[in-house]
């Protein structure tokens, strides 16, 4: 019911057009991997569906209805944008208050979701003192507070070690087994070949292919060969 | 608006870096009236207790780059993304922000006065002086310089909100206060620089403040900074706060 819906989307920055025309679907109970060479425009694109990034042309639905028009915006999509975005003297508890808090979330969630991203023990310590992969989990848990249909994240398993990628990937599956829409913007082709059922590929702001995953071949390097020459002809 | 208003508090209430910062104006009143009393100020005229006082207006330096924290700091460290998302309507924000950081600024503007009434009666008594906490223009230096501190928080929040660079906008203030407005004001003149905002926030925050800069009556003054504000905030909602977040 709340896929996300790209339709036509154009942005140009200075002289740079970083997405130009960019449609897709990306539909409910499946993992879509967004696939793309640095400077694609995915994150970008990522930006535009969140409200945070004006297009050019174009529009972003999310369920039918642009992000800033949405009732609850947090209980409706979740997004990881990247490892930054952390007062770096505030506890991971009291970021994710002052999430919960904005969004008429109860407390309980909080701990809730911090022991879902495993950082129970450190739910207490400042965001200085973490890793990037614990950041990268507070960013998840930031993105599941709100229980929300959607999840958009930008290269999730940047930053993770091999035991949290699979864990990325176990709690990726079973987000799009619920039925929710989950878009996964990354480069690391071998992560998304185990996890995507849909992909999308992305070359200079614009889509060369979006299909099932298995319509490329579902093997890691049967997506990267893919990926390299439909990324290539770019130009 | 009220779960905005709650976030913004859970904001300021869970990091130091703030209360740090307004804690420096009482100290500042201490040091400020202390070096008066110190310099030869004469106890006994009650116009050097008034000055005195006044210094709870300049403590209000602190709660402008407070303000300027509200929206610059959250650019600084990258959070204003997770706030846009939690409000997608922007002005939204940066009122939930005024409704936290005005009412912090008059905390911290009382917290001055009351340190500023106890050092100066402390070194009147000290130096044989007569304080009288009961002169009407104590009580309106006094409110003048609450009120001096709520207003500079608050265009502290339209500064922040408007160059959204944070070591600029700090910058930018302190360089006016210190230097820049005092220039301007003798290139327009002293009538008009009375209107120019430090000018007009001392005809606040001292009620018998007189002489050749013929100074804005109190209310007037209020009037001027309470304008500087919106002007601020008004600024930034139609230019900065509209901008992309990237």
């Amino acid at each position: 019911m709340s896929g996300v819906e790209i339709r036509g989307l154009t942005k140009t920055f200075g002289r740079v057009t970083a997405v130009r025309g960019m449609s897709f679907t990306a539909p409910a109970g499946k993992v879509t991997g967004f696939l793309g060479p640095n400077g694609s425009g995915k994150t970008t694109t990522l930006r535009i569906v969140l409200g945070l990034v004006r297009p050019g042309a174009g529009a972003a639905l999310i369920g039918g209805v642009p992000y800033g028009r949405l009732a609850r915006p947090r209980r409706t999509v979740g997004a990881l944008l990247e490892a930054g975005g952390f007062h770096p003297g505030r506890r991971a508890r009291d970021h994710l208050l002052v999430l919960a808090d904005a969004a008429g979330i109860p407390g309980t969630r909080v701990d809730e979701v911090l022991g879902q991203v495993g950082l129970a023990a450190a739910a207490d310590r400042r965001v200085r003192e973490f890793s990037l992969g614990m950041r990268k989990r507070l960013g998840l848990a930031g993105a599941l507070l709100g229980d929300p249909q959607v999840l958009l994240l930008d290269e999730p398993a940047n930053g993770l070690d091999p035991a949290g990628i699979a864990w990325l990937r176990g709690l990726l599956r079973g987000l799009a087994d619920d039925g929710r829409t989950v878009i996964v913007a990354s480069h690391v082709l071998s992560e998304i070949a185990q996890t995507a059922d849909h992909v999308v590929i992305v070359s200079a702001g614009q889509v060369r292919f979006a299909g099932a995953l298995g319509d490329i071949g579902a093997t890691g390097n049967a997506l990267e060969s893919a990926f390299l020459k439909l990324t290539a002809t770019a130009g | 608006m009220l779960p905005l208003i709650r976030s913004e508090w859970r904001k300021l209430s869970t990091v130091r870096g703030p209360w740090l910062l307004l804690a420096a104006g009482p100290l500042l009143v201490v040091a400020g009236i202390t070096g008066l009393v110190q310099s030869g100020g004469n106890v006994q005229d009650p116009a050097v207790q008034s000055k005195a006082l006044a210094h709870v207006a300049l403590a209000a330096l602190f709660t402008l780059i407070f303000g300027i924290f509200a929206v610059a700091g959250e650019y600084r460290h990258g959070t204003i993304t997770d706030t846009f998302l939690s409000s997608p309507d922007r002005g939204r924000v940066v009122t939930a922000k005024l409704a936290v950081y005005a009412p912090v600024g008059a905390v911290a503007g009382l917290v001055s006065s009351v340190v500023a009434v106890a050092v100066t009666a402390a070194w009147w008594a000290a130096k044989g002086g007569s304080f009288h906490l009961s002169a009407a223009d104590t009580w309106r230096t006094l409110a003048g310089g609450v009120a001096v501190n709520i207003a500079f928080a608050a265009i502290g929040v339209g500064i922040g909100a408007l160059v959204r660079n944070l070591a600029v906008a700090i910058a930018a203030a302190l360089a006016w206060i210190a230097l820049i407005e005092g220039i301007a004001g003798q290139l327009v003149g002293s009538g008009l620089a009375r209107w120019l905002p430090f000018s007009a926030s001392q005809a606040v925050g001292q009620a018998d403040l007189t002489g050749a800069s013929r100074p804005l009556p109190q209310w007037g003054g209020g009037l001027v900074l309470t304008g500087y504000a919106v002007a601020f905030i008004v600024a930034a909602m139609v230019t900065t706060l509209r901008r992309d977040v990237t």
